[in-house]
């Protein structure tokens, strides 16, 4: 549960990788690691690299064809960080609560 | 991807009333956390809990703090993530208009999104119980 958390946010903190993300949510379609290096005018490498932190996170899942890796996008996992943004969003609706009794009970 | 927390709320008091509420440590220690806070542009608070051991503080800097608007940024205490929060009033008649933001929540990365999510998981619960123990007191008394 942490573990996965972590690696999901440590994926999406990247503006390159959240870039990538997009684009591949947005093709709707496989891209291969080629494609996304020509369209973000970057290396394999510096492509490889992001791929694979998206991977871990469960964004994308590859399939291999011939000698060309294709990447797509799983957006499933984020469901975990909007569960997060939830609390976080829960906390100041607990707080507000909290607020409108105190401003009810004070006797000024 | 969604970055803000914004929050709406319409209270039946007087805006210097909930300015205060939101902008004077003892009254913010009474319904929110114990807090060492001057609203002051520049000021550096900090959000403690009493008594309970493992609650995290939240430190910041006032960047804000004009009537009607108080804004500070918003740290776990030992992460290096900053995100900002901001109060804003507006009177509406007799009541009060609280807009709440809490910006730059995707600032959260790797173990602090972790700590953060295991102490909204139960752990500020415990950190935030001062309010309760506060309006028990006032009902006796009263």
């Amino acid at each position: 549960m942490q573990d996965r958390v972590t690696k999901l946010f440590k994926a999406i903190a990247d503006p390159t990788r959240r870039e990538i993300f997009h684009a591949l949510v947005v093709a709707s379609t496989a891209l291969s690691i080629t494609q996304i290096a020509s369209d973000f005018a970057m290396t394999r490498q510096g492509v490889t690299k992001h791929i694979k932190t998206l991977e871990d996170a469960g964004l994308i899942y590859i399939n291999n064809v011939g000698r060309e890796r294709f990447c797509n996008a799983d957006p499933k996992p984020l469901k975990e960080v909007d569960k997060w943004l939830q609390s976080y969003s829960k906390f100041w609706d607990d707080k507000l609560d909290n607020l409108e009794k105190f401003l009810g009970q004070k006797h000024t | 991807m969604k970055d803000v927390i914004t929050k709406e709320r319409t209270f039946n008091r007087s805006i210097q009333a909930v300015w205060n509420a939101i902008s004077k440590a003892e009254e913010l220690s009474a319904w929110f956390i114990d807090a060492d806070f001057k609203a002051e542009k520049g000021y550096n608070y900090r959000f403690t809990s009493s008594g309970e051991e493992n609650c995290t503080a939240i430190v910041g800097e006032i960047l804000e703090a004009d009537p009607y608007t108080l804004s500070y940024t918003w740290i776990v205490e030992g992460t290096k993530a900053v995100t900002t929060v901001t109060w804003r009033l507006e009177s509406e008649g007799e009541n009060t208009k609280l807009y709440l933001e809490h910006s730059g929540i995707s600032n959260y990365e790797g173990e602090t999104a972790v700590t953060m999510f295991n102490n909204f998981n139960g752990g500020w619960d415990n950190c935030m119980s001062e309010l309760n123990t506060y309006l028990k007191k006032e009902a006796h008394a009263g």
